[in-house]
């Protein structure tokens, strides 16, 4: 692969592993009923729509697609349960409320995680401080 | 909205593919074509900035013979003018425009046309007092008008107190998508390049065709960009005419900034939608990318009656579809709005900037873009109550500087 091109393969690549996470979530019976599988693919879907196409190493992207989709089922299950939690003490409205919040919360640590991703795959010879 | 989303990835994947070849954006101009050049300096209340941008005008390596900077002194009750007269009378290619009360504070458009008339370039550049350019900057701009389908240029602006606080931070943000992806895209795809009113020009022939500033806008920078499209010229984006900004510091400067922007973009709007329809001037993708730029800060306003309606049908039990679409929605939303800096154009832009610490704050700029939504509602809210009962909706709410990019610049 030459340096000054867009890694179109890395693409495909990554586009076929957002797939089969995809699938697994949406089939398994721990994930399919939560709210968890539609912010996962979303998350699958721009990660791989926005950092494969950078230069670095496939198995570097890969890992770090496979280290978000773990850290947003564990940020969504323990979201889930805070909600269950207030659900019982404060009903339905909680429930609603949660619905409601939860795009937000998810945006949090989609949007963190993207740009740690872009972070490790930045080119350490170019990188420059906040200054 | 969902244009929006795709039109903002094919911007950012055209920048990557852009910066993987080290392919330049800008025509290429010609180096050896110098004409002569009229700088404008509107400057009203300025005193903490205004000597430190006329310095470095004094820097400029631009041939001085031809050379003229008028800066006009916009009914200013401190000492701008003082600062601007040392300067004239030392230098002589230096000229100062002193309005008095009854002629200042009608807005930039105002000030840049009182300069105008006194102008004698073929090319009229145009930067704001907080402003501090490259000492090269005028050859850069300049050398693109030797294709004479080129009727304006524009610079691209960094932040000179980026490390200052939160909202300069963000700013910083902003403004790398704004021009590091968005504008270079832009120029790069044939689109429509804005003029940003500062860190550009515009060829003095077109602008005499154009009657000058339309100064019943108050965003008369992106009026003159679709004025000049639609007199068949376009506008060019030249990245490497790099000038630094002194970016508001405070929230309540940002958002009387973004709302004389918001008006004013939506002002443009309600003139030019139908001109650029039915322009013979723009091809198809011209014209849907201008009524993208042209509508972009109706889309917050839009974003926050859907979130309003949204969340009223799943409080109202509304089916299954809703909350999954509802689920999805908000990080689209943050992705659609083009000016309010989409995170992953911001984190491409800062990519390829090399800024690694800067994409740290990409989660933050939600705020920005939540401030927006108020921003831009309360800008339509406004225009609407004036149209409807013909009250003058042009008050320029100037942006204050404070002086502090000095230390940046002095360190």
């Amino acid at each position: 692969m030459r340096e000054g091109e867009l890694r179109i393969s890395h693409l495909i690549v990554g586009f076929s592993a957002g797939a089969i996470v995809s699938y697994i979530l949406l089939s398994s019976p721990h994930t399919s009923s939560s709210l968890s599988p539609p912010m996962l693919i979303l998350f699958n879907f721009l990660f791989v729509a926005l950092t494969f196409p950078l230069n670095g190493k496939l198995t570097r992207k890969l890992c770090i697609l496979l280290i978000g989709n773990v850290i947003g089922l564990v940020w969504n299950y323990l979201f889930s349960l805070f909600a269950a939690a207030g659900a019982n003490f404060f009903g339905n409205f909680f429930d609603a409320l949660y619905i409601i919040l939860n795009p937000f919360l998810n945006l949090i640590w989609i949007v963190s995680f993207w740009s740690m991703g872009l972070t490790a795959l930045s080119d350490t010879k170019n990188r420059k401080g906040m200054g | 909205m969902i244009t929006y989303l795709v039109r903002h990835y094919i911007f950012t994947l055209t920048v990557l593919k852009d910066a993987q070849k080290h392919k330049k954006t800008a025509t290429g101009g010609n180096a050896t074509y110098q004409p002569t050049v009229s700088i404008l300096i509107p400057a009203r209340n300025e005193e903490k900035v205004i000597g430190r941008l006329l310095q470095r005008m004094t820097e400029l390596t631009y041939p001085k013979d031809k050379l003229q900077i008028i800066v006009v002194d916009d009914a200013s009750t401190d000492n701008t003018g003082i600062i601007a007269e040392q300067y004239s009378n030392t230098q002589n290619y230096i000229k100062i425009i002193q309005r008095s009360r009854k002629e200042g504070g009608r807005g930039k458009g105002s000030a840049l046309n009182a300069g105008f008339k006194q102008a004698t370039g073929e090319i009229i550049l145009c930067f704001d007092a907080d402003y501090y350019p490259q000492r090269d900057i005028v050859e850069k701009l300049s050398k693109e008008f030797v294709d004479p389908r080129v009727g304006v240029v524009q610079g691209r602006i960094t932040v000179l107190n980026e490390s200052q606080n939160t909202v300069t931070r963000l700013v910083t943000l902003e403004r790398i998508g704004g021009y590091r992806v968005d504008q270079q895209a832009r120029d790069s795809l044939g689109l429509i390049t804005q003029f940003g009113g500062t860190v550009g020009g515009i060829r003095r022939s077109l602008l005499e065709r154009l009657g000058g500033w339309d100064e019943s806008i108050l965003a008369e920078d992106t009026d003159l960009t679709f004025r000049a499209y639609l007199a068949g010229y376009k506008v060019c984006y030249v990245k490497e005419a790099e000038c630094y900004e002194e970016a508001v510091e405070s929230w309540q400067d940002y958002w009387k900034q973004r709302y004389r922007w918001a008006k004013g973009h939506m002002q443009c709007a309600f003139k030019h939608s139908k001109r650029v329809l039915k322009s013979n001037s723009l091809g198809f993708r011209e014209k849907l990318d201008g009524l993208l730029l042209l509508n972009v800060y109706f889309m917050p306003v839009l974003v926050l009656c859907s979130w309003i309606i949204g969340a009223l049908l799943l409080f109202l039990k509304s089916p299954q579809w809703l909350s999954m679409v509802w689920t999805i929605m908000p990080i689209f939303l943050y992705s659609f709005v083009g000016n309010f800096a989409p995170f992953f154009e911001v984190g491409i832009g800062a990519y390829l900037d090399g800024r690694t610490r800067a994409q740290w704050l990409l989660p933050l700029l939600i705020f920005t873009f939540l401030y927006n939504i108020p921003i831009c509602t309360k800008a339509l809210l406004d225009l609407a109550i004036s149209k409807i009962f013909g009250r003058n909706c042009n008050h320029w709410t100037k942006t204050p500087h404070s002086g502090n990019g000095n230390t940046y610049i002095n360190s």
